[in-house]
């Protein structure tokens, strides 16, 4: 019968609107759910803070970074005693204006969530979290830093701990100070609110000639002699050295010492964008790199990349965008033969002094072999002894690095440092960025560099 | 004829019954009264099944089906409010003898089909009723109120307006009306109650009314055209409402993206995507979750009360128990062979499964919100007296089958 035939479809498309009706519920359970119930406009993430005490977050020795205690009218407060020193690593949390990094990435931890002790009292206790950073170094760097606008991130290059981790300009996180200055710290053409470290995409500038330079290696032009008249030209694209500078007849390692743009176009433009394109990638340009806090995707953002493209990116100009944490990143591969090392910021949850997790270490990838990661050492070696970098010198440490001057529309340049130390067994490796700063990274980022090194070497000891 | 085991479901019902309130009654601090208003509702359940089984009303699986929703509706409505609970229970009890006197109203009239006439004029009438009586409630101006009790017409005129669409569609009603063939007339009347359901505000009864009637022209109209001249002019008036009414911008606008405005026009679907968040797969349980942070969550948000404290599969078993519902009223209408009863049961088939799509989808953001009720499971009296009336006439146009395909099978055992 032809009216049942109709009907039967009927019953079909009556059924694939409940089968999509209950795929949706799932879908968004699966992949929507944890990123809504996060909103700061969820007042169901509060509740739980009426059972539970947050969690308290210490230093690497042990000195409370952030707490909860109650206030005079019996509520509960979110007090960071060292202000605003880490503003950008461990966030806010405020019942106003909800949660940000640390704070909000390990929030169900810091509540206890999954803990199952039912045994104790009337409040809960949430974990707690011992940080890889050590205050005093932390505060150091801070100092050093102080009234610039940037970012220095400093890790251990073999274990991928995070000795220190600065972003300018900052707030103050206290929820009262915040809940009051909050119009303006969001109105501040500065971004106070930005975590530059992780979130901030600069041109990297000279300091990428790091990843140019093993590119080379790779494709057997160590040793080359290039002729350097001060001036890349291809097409309609001209590259000057810094300053002008020309340096006659010059080895493509000393071109690395004294930062010759001129060499270096040459060499990304003779390797052409293919090659540039994939050691980027081998050094995780184009992956946001795993760590605790979340990280913006460095990336060269050309959507099909000619060999002169290539030539600015071998320099650190063009398309190319980097994370203060990805440079910190590549140094470090640098400074361990080669390998792609996961940074992370909590060294272990506790409870009671006992530890729920702690964190491994963990290699992400080969970047570039160990002869080729020994190869661009010696240049970094050389570029802080006779380069560019000699103000990253300190006496009785072999010292590692490269300065890079970025430039960028409109405004004064970037100055970047990156390096580390001892060179012979790595033990810090440091990104610095000073942003629009005008002078030269040698001039302005490799001193602070050097301090926040050095502090750290005779700390140790 | 199949002989379905239905005593297993009813069991299931009863420890459904037994566990929820017992929950409650934990989760509520031991009260007794939760425990009183559970047992009032099992042996409410208990009272209309045994009269449904004794008297051999037809199908059996219907009333279990809705008792189910029932059961989950009302354990939630406790959980909010246990007085809202109790009122549940009040209208359960009133829908339950409308659910009867349906069916023997229209288990004993055989004329049902030529009085398309005041189907039609009945609609129209309780319209303007409302309009000229009416007062709004959250934006929409569809409640008649007497004194203190008041109910929605709309509800009301949605079993009207199938039984007239059921009159010319099952070919009983063919002399023109004014020189309108009656397919002209039953668009006609169609568009008149879209016009005033638009005066209305309500958009939900709309998109249930339209759609209705576009899955029936489906069915039974031999005339290619009129169906695709319809849907062609449904776009139209969607675009243009779109374009001009800011209602309707308000609304697309919230479902394309909720978040850009959390604290005023995207805070009640924002509200309900914090609670199915927050329920996961199994949910808070009854009792630990918030739902009370969502606005209108004892009617139009229930789905998400639901998601919040039984979680994605409590949500599910509502869906699936929903497609059963409409899958046994489709077999119902698929073996009937009286024309004007396949098409009411085809109509109040739709009925149910629509308004439970549009405002399952709405509450999961899936399409854009429309408020509209979730049949046997929302807060409300109209609401839930006429989807037991609307179970009635399905349950009687089940037995007026049963009864003339069974003669047979009655002489045989």
């Amino acid at each position: 019968m032809k009216t049942n035939r109709r009907i039967i479809r009927v019953l079909i498309v009556v059924s694939a609107l409940f089968l999509a009706l209950l795929s949706y519920l799932l879908y968004f359970n699966m992949f929507e759910a944890e990123r809504v119930s996060t909103n700061p406009y969820n007042r169901r993430q509060w509740d739980d803070e009426r059972y539970v005490t947050r969690g308290t977050i210490y230093d690497a020795d042990g000195l409370v970074l952030a707490e909860t205690v109650e206030n005079e009218s019996g509520g509960v407060m979110r007090k960071y005693p060292q202000g605003r020193i880490y503003s950008h690593v461990i966030g806010y949390c405020s019942q106003v204006y909800g949660k940000s990094l640390l704070e909000r990435e390990y929030d169900s931890e810091l509540l206890g969530k999954g803990d199952l002790d039912l045994f104790q009292g009337d409040k809960k206790k949430g974990f707690d979290l011992n940080l890889t950073i050590a205050n005093s170094l932390q505060k150091y760097a801070y100092e050093q830093m102080r009234g610039k606008r940037g970012a220095l991130v400093a890790m251990n290059p073999q274990t991928g701990k995070i000795l220190a981790m600065i972003s300018l300009p900052d707030f103050d996180p206290n929820a009262a100070t915040l809940e009051k200055s909050w119009g303006d710290i969001v109105e501040n053409e500065n971004s106070p609110l930005i975590a530059r470290a992780v979130q901030g995409l600069y041109p990297p500038g000279s300091t990428y000639k790091i990843v140019t330079a093993a590119a080379a290696y790779e494709n057997g032009l160590a040793g080359t002699k290039f002729n350097d008249e001060g001036k890349f030209t291809v097409g309609d694209l001209t590259v000057e050295n810094y300053n002008g500078k020309k340096y006659g007849e010059i080895s493509i390692e000393k071109a690395f010492a004294v930062s010759s743009n001129q060499v270096f176009c040459s060499v990304g433009f003779e390797l052409g964008s293919e090659i540039i394109k994939e050691i980027s990638e081998r050094f995780w340009i184009g992956k946001s790199i795993e760590f605790d806090l979340q990280t913006a995707a460095s990336r060269i953002e050309y959507k099909k990349m000619s060999d002169s493209d290539s030539a600015l990116v071998a320099i650190g100009q063009g398309q190319l965008l980097t994370t203060p944490m990805e440079m910190a990143v590549i140094c470090s591969a640098i400074a361990n033969g080669g390998e792609i090392i996961r940074p992370y910021l909590v060294d272990s949850i506790t409870k009671n002094e006992t530890v729920v997790k702690s964190s491994k270490e963990k290699v992400l990838g080969r970047a570039i072999s160990e002869e080729c990661a020994e190869y661009v050492k010696e240049r970094m070696i050389e570029t802080v002894n006779e380069g560019t970098g000699t103000k990253a010198r300190i006496s009785g440490v072999t010292v590692a690095g490269k300065t890079g001057t970025a430039e960028n529309e409109n405004e004064k340049d970037h100055a970047w440092f990156v390096g580390f130390a001892p060179a012979e067994t790595p033990e810090i490796a440091v990104a610095v960025i000073l942003e629009n700063d005008g002078r030269s990274g040698g001039d302005s980022a490799a001193p602070i560099a050097r301090n926040v090194m050095s502090r750290y070497l005779s700390s140790v000891k | 004829m199949e002989k379905a085991n239905f005593k297993l479901p009813a069991y299931l019902l009863i420890i459904m019954n037994a566990l929820g309130f017992l929950l409650l009654f934990m989760a509520n601090d031991y009260r007794a009264n939760v425990l009183y208003v559970g047992l009032g509702l099992l042996g409410l359940f208990i009272l209309i099944y045994s009269i449904l089984v004794i008297c051999n009303m037809g199908d059996k699986f219907l009333v279990l089906i809705a008792s189910m929703l029932m059961t989950l509706g009302v354990l939630m409505l406790c959980r909010l409010d246990i007085i809202m609970g109790a009122r549940q229970i009040v209208w359960i009890c009133i829908g339950g003898m409308v659910f009867f006197v349906t069916y023997c109203i229209y288990y004993n009239i055989r004329f049902w089909n030529r009085m398309w006439f005041l189907y039609a004029a009945g609609g129209i009438i309780l319209f303007v009723l409302t309009l000229v009586l009416g007062k709004t409630v959250n934006g929409s101006r569809n409640w008649i109120s007497f004194g203190p009790l008041s109910f929605q017409p709309s509800e009301i005129i949605k079993i009207f307006y199938i039984m007239f669409l059921a009159c010319h569609y099952s070919g009983s009603w063919t002399k023109p009306f004014l020189r309108l063939s009656p397919t002209l007339m039953t668009g006609a009347v169609t568009y008149v109650y879209i016009l005033f359901l638009v005066l209305q505000r309500d958009w939900g009864t709309i998109l249930v009314v339209f759609l209705i009637f576009i899955f029936m022209i489906y069915v039974y109209e031999e005339q290619k055209w009129f169906l695709f001249a319809n849907i062609a002019s449904a776009a139209v008036v969607a675009a243009f409402g779109y374009l001009f009414l800011y209602h309707i911008q308000v609304r697309v606008g919230v479902w394309l993206d909720p978040w850009a405005d959390v604290s005023n026009k995207g805070y009640q679907i924002a509200q309900s995507l914090f609670a199915i968040a927050a329920g996961g797969y199994f949910g808070r349980g009854l009792g630990n979750g918030a739902p009370d942070y969502i606005p209108e969550v004892h009617t139009d948000f229930i789905f998400s009360a639901i998601c919040e404290e039984m979680g994605v599969f409590g949500g599910a078993a509502v869906i699936i128990l929903f497609f059963l519902l409409a899958y046994r009223c489709f077999k119902i209408t698929l073996n009937t062979k009286n024309l004007y009863n396949k098409a009411v049961g085809l109509g109040i088939t739709l009925m149910f499964a629509l308004q439970t799509f549009i405002i399952i989808g709405g509450v999961t953001k899936f399409i854009p919100l429309t408020g509209i009720t979730l049949p046997f499971v929302s807060y409300g009296g109209t609401s839930v007296v006429v989807s037991f009336a609307s179970l009635g006439i399905m349950q009687a146009i089940s037995a007026l089958e049963a009864r003339k395909g069974g003669t047979e099978r009655d002489e045989n055992e």
